[in-house]
């Protein structure tokens, strides 16, 4: 194909994609309807002129019956009508269809079953009208059938053009272009200095560092695309939707203007089409439900982007039926993922996970939209393997919002680099929960066994356990310190990996690996570290269905609510210093991780210690002016301050918060001491017989206080 | 654009150009244009759970790519030392990949005429890998084509993954 037939694809796909916009737009505002409909008659027209010059004959002739119909709309001898619309979008699928030929043949098709001549009776049938003749004419319903069926078809011929092009502000390019003279000076003058410049070296490398942050940053840049470019495909589907399903539906957008790294955006498509053609199939009820429920008629499906802490959410939000409680705990037992006791126990934030369970489907009919119970699950996978989460919320008769949350981008992920078997391995932090180091002389009894398969006991919970160098095969490591034990969760599933030791945490680079090693199935890609060494990045729910590993229901704030009410004389504490010569302890639930943080990183607002913790801002509790010593200790700003990660379990967007302190002592279970009348304001304990206070400073979370 | 043809035509009608490689007592040798760099001797990460031919990974220029031992291939022990990596170029730039042999010599000039068919008597999976072999003065030296190389070709041929290594674990 030369590069002429090419750029008219690109283009005219272009047009196409505008066209539809324009369609959807202009059956819901008929009265604007003078400009959209000049802007489909002059893509149209493009279309047609530029196919005459280039030979495609069929494809002309299609576009000239679609601007014969468009310029007596223009010109007002037509109004818009339903039929009219479903006749210009049929105009557009074909043309669509013939370029999608194009573009993979290079002909636009001679057999029989690429005759358009249905088509363009249908639209002239369409011209020929009289506009206030309303009944739908016969030879309607044959067309759109056929069309109906090859709805799926211009999808996707609009992604494989999407993933080849890009489109780039000059401005970025021009400033990528200037960075890259920056780069190559640097090179220069790093290489005419030669080895005996030692002086100006640090200078050189200061300048390449800013040089490549630059650089990178206008790259990642250049990858955004706004989200508005994936948003403007649904209006179409929803209405195509909501037409076969009987459903009134509008669609707002807000926030399209977000940006996203291309190949995310690619990764979220399926995804996001899935959520709403749920919302719109499953949500949203009939009109006269609605009204008899007291809503308006027509349903309200909302698209919403926006930024929140270093990644990307994106709402599905409809006002619908929302989801019954019931019905999805009636229906999972009725699968048989759930035992019927399981099931009447559960509380409805676990009964809503359920829908995550493989094999799982609410509707009560099979539609051919959906309800063939792939779905939620497939949803939650495609969104976890690109490092995002997925959260749902639905109140009964008021309506469902299902949140996607995707990082910016794909190519940098923060990781932990772990060593076993002499291999480096990099496990991305979205899936680490904790890490728990097991000394040697505990390493004999801290695993157990029921059968053959290994168990943990974290926290009174058996935690499955997978040995890494045993999976892949490695060497075993003979002279064992200890070993780390990594507890991990993707898509549903909790486990213990095996680790021998633990490296930096590290913003990686993402390298994609060959297909010959994707094959194996456990590694996602591979990674230079800051050494100059290789690290591969572990699938980790992959390694989990290697393993053997199945998902269970979250049910762990649930327990974490019984272990403090049932026992709440005895727990388990975390004790440490915080006030010199006083420990200090916290019920060991409420502790996520214990961070050690360079005093560099602790930041001041308005006289309180804030600490940017993974794109959240957590308030520093500093009770024992830790803080103020270490400063005083030491001139530099490498002291490192031990801080204690703490918050809700369970609940992800309760607010957490940073204890500073000297140093934590042990874990250990303790029991609370009612009398506490000896010091006022203060909750004491004892953890292994000694007095220790119970930190107060969750005030918080006031159902915890009273328990504590 | 014809002249350029029948220029091409010519050199290669004469002779060729090719890199000499060592792996066992053999020598081997590789069209210079099929190569894109020596990359020397490298520590190479190994791949757990690889096909037996993968010696491991390696960086290069801002990729991460596979390389094949091509001792594992002809079926021969593992060297202890670290071996030479080549980096080999597919034609249209798709697969780029690693190729580790014992060591590299220098590039040869050889006569098209030098040239002689694999022998009938070897086995599929030398047919697979050699093709035909140079009579030198002071040996053979056996050619070999990078696009047979190529790790998805290799798995996908299906004679190389069951190959024992002596020194693999």
């Amino acid at each position: 194909m030369d590069d002429l037939t090419k750029e008219f694809i690109a283009e005219s796909q272009e047009g196409l994609d505008r066209m539809e916009r324009c369609l959807t737009e202009l059956e819901v505002r008929p009265q604007d309807s003078a400009e959209l409909v000049g802007d489909i008659f002059r893509t149209v027209h493009t279309i047609k002129g530029t196919t005459g010059f280039l030979g495609f004959s069929r494809l002309e002739k299609l576009a000239h019956a679609g601007e014969h119909l468009l310029g007596s709309l223009r010109e007002g001898k037509l109004s818009v009508t339903e039929d009219l619309i479903s006749g210009l979008l049929q105009l557009l699928d074909g043309l669509r269809a013939i370029l999608q030929l194009i573009e993979e043949s290079g002909t636009e098709g001679t057999r029989a079953s690429d005759d358009d001549s249905e088509l363009i009776a249908h639209l002239a049938e369409l011209n020929s009208e009289d506009p206030l003749h309303t009944d739908a004419p016969a030879s309607v319903q044959p067309v759109a059938k056929n069309i109906q069926a090859n709805a799926a078809v211009p999808s996707t011929s609009s992604v494989n053009n999407n993933d080849k092009t890009l489109r780039i502000d000059v401005d970025v390019l021009n400033r990528m272009m200037n960075l890259v003279g920056e780069l190559v000076l640097t090179r220069n003058q790093m290489l005419q200095g030669g080895v005996e410049s030692t002086a100006n070296f640090a200078e050189l490398a200061r300048r390449l560092d800013s040089v490549t942050a630059d650089l990178r940053e206008t790259v990642m840049q250049a990858r955004m695309q706004p989200v508005g470019n994936l948003f403007g495909k649904f209006p179409r589907m929803v209405r195509d939707l909501a037409r076969t399903c009987g459903r009134e539906v509008r669609i707002e957008f807000f926030g399209q203007e977000t940006g996203l790294d291309k190949s995310l955006l690619e990764a979220i498509k399926d995804p996001l089409t899935h959520a709403v053609r749920n919302s719109v199939d499953h949500g949203i009820e009939p009109a006269a439900d609605r009204i008899l429920a007291g809503k308006s008629a027509e349903g309200c499906l909302t698209l919403r982007a926006f930024h929140q802490g270093g990644s990307v959410v994106i709402e599905v939000c409809d006002d619908g039926g929302g989801i019954s409680m019931e019905k999805v705990r009636a229906k999972a037992v009725e699968r048989g993922l759930v035992s019927p006791e399981d099931a009447s126990q559960m509380s409805e934030r676990e009964a809503l996970q359920l829908i995550f369970l493989p094999g799982f489907s609410t509707a009560s009919a099979v539609t051919t939209v959906s309800g063939r119970g792939v779905g939620m699950d497939v949803v939650r996978a495609n969104i976890e393997k690109v490092g995002g989460s997925v959260e749902l919320e639905s109140k009964l008769g008021v309506g469902t919002t299902l949140r996607l949350r995707v990082p910016l981008t794909l190519a940098i992920v923060p990781a932990l680099v772990v060593r076993s078997g002499g291999q480096s391995f990099a496990l991305p932090q979205t899936t680490l929960v904790e890490l728990v180091y097991i000394p040697s002389r505990d390493a004999a009894h801290a695993v157990e066994h029921i059968g053959g398969a290994e168990v943990f006991r974290l926290r009174e919970r058996l935690l499955p356990i997978v040995c890494l160098d045993r999976l892949l095969g490695l060497k075993n490591a003979t002279d064992r310190h200890g070993f780390y034990l990594a507890v991990l969760e993707a898509e549903g599933c909790r486990y213990g990996l095996v680790v021998d030791d633990l490296l930096a945490p590290e913003e990686i680079v993402v390298k994609p690996l060959s297909s010959v090693l994707r094959d194996i199935g456990l590694f996602s890609g591979a990674t230079v570290l800051g050494n100059g060494t290789l690290a591969l990045i572990l699938d980790i729910a992959a390694t989990a269905a290697r393993a053997g590993v199945k998902p269970v229901i979250d049910d762990e704030m649930d327990d974490a609510v019984t272990d403090q009410t049932m026992r709440d004389d005895h727990q388990s504490f975390l004790v440490f210093e915080d006030k010199a010569r006083e420990r200090t302890a916290l019920p060991l639930g409420l502790v996520e991780r214990i961070e050690s943080v360079p005093l560099s990183q602790v930041e001041y607002a308005n006289g309180r210690a804030l600490l940017q913790y993974r794109g959240e801002l957590l308030p520093l509790r500093d009770e024992g002016h830790v803080i103020d010593e270490l400063y005083a200790e030491s001139d530099n700003m490498d002291a490192a301050a031990t801080i204690l990660i703490c918050g809700e379990p369970g609940a992800k967007n309760a607010r957490r918060l940073g204890v500073v302190v000297r140093r934590v002592l042990d874990v250990s279970d303790g029991a609370l001491l009612n009398d506490s009348s000896v010091i006022e304001d203060a909750e004491l304990a004892l953890v292994k017989n000694r007095l220790t206070t119970v930190f107060r400073g969750f005030d918080i979370k006031p159902d915890w206080k009273e328990v504590a | 654009m014809k002249i350029v043809e029948q220029l091409s035509i010519d050199e290669e009608d004469e002779t060729l150009s090719l890199c000499s490689m060592f792996a066992g007592q053999d020598s081997y040798g590789i069209a210079t244009g099929k190569i894109r760099e020596v990359l020397g001797m490298r520590e190479l990460e190994r791949v757990p759970m690889a096909p037996a031919f993968v010696a491991g990974v390696v960086p290069y220029r801002g990729d991460v790519i596979t390389t094949v031992s091509f001792r594992a291939i002809l079926g021969l022990p593992e060297c202890a030392e670290t071996g030479c990596v080549l980096v080999l170029d597919d034609n249209d730039g798709q697969e780029r990949f690693g190729l580790m042999v014992d060591s590299v010599g220098g590039v040869v000039t050889v006569s098209k005429k030098m040239l002689e068919d694999n022998p009938c008597t070897l086995e599929a999976r030398g047919r697979w890998l050699f093709d035909g072999a140079y009579k030198m003065s002071g040996g053979l030296m056996i050619q070999l084509d990078p696009q047979k190389l190529r790790p998805s070709r290799l798995s996908e041929s299906g004679l190389f993954s069951q190959i024992t290594v002596g020194g693999a674990s």
